[in-house]
């Protein structure tokens, strides 16, 4: 038994230590910076203050702005993805001609990285030669998102719908390909209309798919980067300045390391917090199904 | 019989062949003897993307690879990703790069952190310095890259202003010409004020429409980008008499209280006046960067402006990229009353002198070897190949050298303005702490640009915390 043990421990701490370089120590680096004012450009050098990063950031209002900017951008996302993915999931259940080019060509935009996402949009979008602006103006609507705050914060929820939502068709279909079939006969031998058998067979027993969907949306919503920094950048001005962006500005940008760390801290309870909200519905509604 | 005529026309050719690869290479053979302990060795170094750098990657390297047996691995990327890349390698002082690209701006920072080789020991070494590599044939700009005592720690390789470019075809024309003055009273001509700039914006801009043609007055690189800030800094305030990003060098502060000039009205003044023009230039202005400011320009849609000069060489040379070759003109900015005079006597400046050298980190491996490389790309008889593919200069001799008179014909006038006027111009002052400064000014004049706050908001938030930023700073 003994050896089994060490066996046990010699199999897998390979992992764990590579777990514990790559996962804990940075972790605790970040703790450690956080309680400093360290600056790379500091003629100071590293200079112990405590908690008082955590103080400032509870004050600092450009921090709290991009940190609603970017609660509203997920709350916008994912209120529009996962209703349309759910919908389209359903439609894709039913038999209809051309389905597996339209299945294949929804699926594409998930091939593609964010980066390259981000560059496509700057150049529908632009101005000056983007066919965005161009058809638009056309139905009288002065389309700039290099100018108009609304537009650019729309435009990035946009994006996103467009690059995720075949994310959540997947899952969902997925989903529903998995529900059990007994449910649906002895509804149709009840007499229930389509609306009905969705509204109390499909979504009550679909709940831990859309659940799950929901918290990996969230959680990918919430740190999206690549794309809105290609596209505006976070302007203009601060209108897409969401919180992912505001912290790398503060961390690569200005290199300030010991605020951004405790702002980084900070959104990492923020972000276990609302996973462990979502995680307890998760269990929750998979006891009750 | 035939195989030994195959050989000899073989032979012939490679000769031929090689004589013509290395055709401005003065003594090769120096090259490789010099470069004989360190074949094998791979180099590895960082730059910017620009004009200058991807010559480097695309013609001086492949030929110094060939010449010397040392492999060279240049990464050109985007000027932010070099920052990160280059700073947290000599921070941490890991090695990885051999050579790395100084921005003028960052010289200060890089010095006050310690982290570069002093290159007068190599420069001393006759075994590892070519012969004709005179250091005194540098333009002054080389002593952007020296420390208080003189020590050099860069060898420029691209410097080029940031000034006025306007479109001659556009000012030489008749009719032009003569609506400007009907509506204006005076002759259009390269502006010399704020004021006659304005005018010339509207102008062209009020043309385009009623003609029904895509023409603007005015370009400014106002995306929300690092290069917004450094448009206000370098090109716009140094004109209106508002100098050093206006910081009171002397305690490092920037309000008006504390000896500053950067929320003085005339710093307020001409941020107002850059957000209003904004609507001289093209719809898509608050997107573009220094990159998209002079492709704009190369589309032909653009009468006048400010650019990098590093654009030039595509913008003069380039027909895929521009449409506007042989009809460009380059000049000095307009200036306030009294700016010129102060740049000429030594108390000011009226525009940026930008570039970049290549320098040696502490940590690297292979100083030797790099060393040989930063003399390879800023050689004498590179200098007119090297103009021409980047539009950089930064050897005297090489103003003297006939195809740079011929290119100069081609780019306006440009190494004319560089050479006269040059010293009207000048580079970052020395601000250890420019990077998180200009995120800072970013942040608040963008908002300004956006329309978010009013530029007298801005400015007097802006300097209430970069002041804040300095004392953090230790500054």
């Amino acid at each position: 038994m003994r050896a089994n043990k060490a066996q046990v421990w010699g199999l897998i701490s390979p992992t764990l230590i590579l777990m514990i370089l790559i996962g804990v120590v940075p972790v605790i680096y970040v703790i450690y910076l956080s309680v400093f004012r360290y600056s790379v450009f500091s003629r100071t050098g590293m200079i112990y203050i405590g908690f008082d990063n955590y103080r400032n950031l509870m004050f600092d209002s450009s921090f709290w702005s991009s940190l609603s900017l970017g609660l509203s951008f997920v709350f916008f996302c994912c209120i529009i993805e996962l209703p349309l993915g759910l919908l389209i999931a359903n439609l894709l259940t039913y038999e209809f001609k051309g389905k597996g080019v339209f299945r294949t060509i929804m699926a594409l935009p998930l091939a593609m990285a964010p980066v390259s996402i981000g560059s496509m949009w700057v150049l529908l979008t632009n101005p000056d030669i983007g066919p965005l602006p161009y058809f638009l103006g056309k139905i009288g609507v002065n389309y700039n998102i290099g100018v108009n705050a609304t537009q650019a914060f729309a435009t990035t929820i946009f994006m996103d719908v467009w690059h995720w939502t075949p994310f959540v068709i997947l899952t969902f279909m997925a989903g529903l390909a998995s529900l059990p079939k007994d449910p649906y006969e002895a509804s149709l031998v009840d007499g229930a209309n389509r609306w009905q058998t969705f509204r109390y067979i499909t979504l009550p027993l679909l709940r831990p798919v859309i659940l799950t969907t929901l918290f990996i949306r969230l959680m990918d919503t919430f740190r999206i980067f690549d794309e809105v920094w290609m596209l505006t950048s976070g302007g203009p001005g601060t209108a897409t300045r969401f919180v992912s962006i505001h912290l790398v500005r503060e961390a690569l940008r200005s290199m300030n390391y010991g605020y951004s760390s405790a702002m980084s801290l900070f959104l990492l309870y923020l972000t276990i917090v609302i996973c462990w909200l979502l995680l307890t519905f998760i269990s929750a509604s998979q006891e009750e199904s | 019989m035939r195989k030994r005529l195959l050989v000899m026309v073989f032979a012939l050719c490679f000769l031929l062949v090689s004589s013509v690869a290395f055709a401005q290479v003065a003594n090769p053979d120096w090259w490789k003897k010099a470069a004989e302990p360190y074949k094998g060795v791979v180099i590895h170094g960082v730059s910017e993307s620009t004009p200058p750098s991807k010559a480097l990657r695309d013609v001086a390297i492949p030929q110094f690879e060939e010449l010397t047996g040392i492999k060279v691995e240049f990464e050109v990327t985007s000027w932010d990703e070099m920052y990160n890349k280059e700073i947290q390698d000599m921070q941490a002082g890991t090695g990885i790069y051999d050579f790395v690209y100084i921005e003028q701006d960052a010289f200060a920072s890089y010095l006050e952190q310690g982290w570069l080789s002093e290159l007068n020991s190599l420069a001393e070494n006759a075994e590892l310095t070519y012969p004709d590599f005179d250091l005194p044939d540098f333009t002054s700009f080389i002593d952007s890259f020296k420390d208080k005592e003189g020590n050099l720690y860069g060898i420029p390789f691209e410097a080029f202003l940031k000034t006025y470019i306007y479109r001659t075809d556009l000012f030489n024309d008749p009719e032009i010409q003569a609506a400007f003055q009907e509506k204006y009273g005076y002759a259009l001509a390269v502006p010399t004020t704020w004021e006659q700039y304005t005018d010339i914006a509207k102008f062209f801009t009020e043309y385009g429409k009623e003609k029904g043609i895509e023409l603007y007055g005015h370009v400014a690189q106002a995306k929300t980008h690092p290069c917004l800030a450094y448009e206000l800094c370098e090109t716009i305030w140094p004109t209106w008499g508002v100098y050093n990003w206006g910081i009171n060098l002397e305690n490092m502060r920037t309000s008006v209280e504390n000896g500053g000039t950067l929320n003085s009205d005339t710093a307020k003044e001409a941020l107002r006046w850059y957000v209003d023009m904004l609507q001289y230039a093209p719809p898509g202005v608050r997107t573009y960067t220094w990159d998209e400011a002079a492709a704009t320009f190369g589309t032909g849609i653009i009468a006048q402006g400010f650019l990098y000069m590093e654009n030039l060489g595509f913008l003069a040379n380039d027909p895929n990229r521009s449409v506007v070759i042989g009809k460009i003109g380059v000049d000095l900015p307009p200036t306030k009353p009294g700016v010129m005079e102060a740049a000429e006597a030594d108390e000011g400046y009226i525009g940026y002198y930008d570039g970049g050298a290549l320098g040696i980190p502490k940590a690297a491996k292979n100083k030797e070897a790099a060393w040989l490389f930063m003399q390879w790309c800023t050689r004498k008889e590179w200098q007119p190949e090297f103009a021409k593919l980047a539009t950089t200069v930064v050897r005297q001799s090489a103003f003297k050298d006939p195809a740079i008179a011929e290119l100069n014909e081609k780019m306006g006038g440009y190494y004319t303005v560089m050479q006269e006027k040059g010293h009207l111009f000048a580079g970052c002052p020395p601000l250890p702490m420019q990077t998180p400064l200009n995120e800072l000014y970013l942040q608040w004049i963008s908002k300004a640009v956006a329309g978010e706050i009013s530029p007298e908001e801005c400015l007097d938030n802006l300097a209430k915390e970069a002041d804040k930023l300095m004392e953090d700073l230790g500054y």
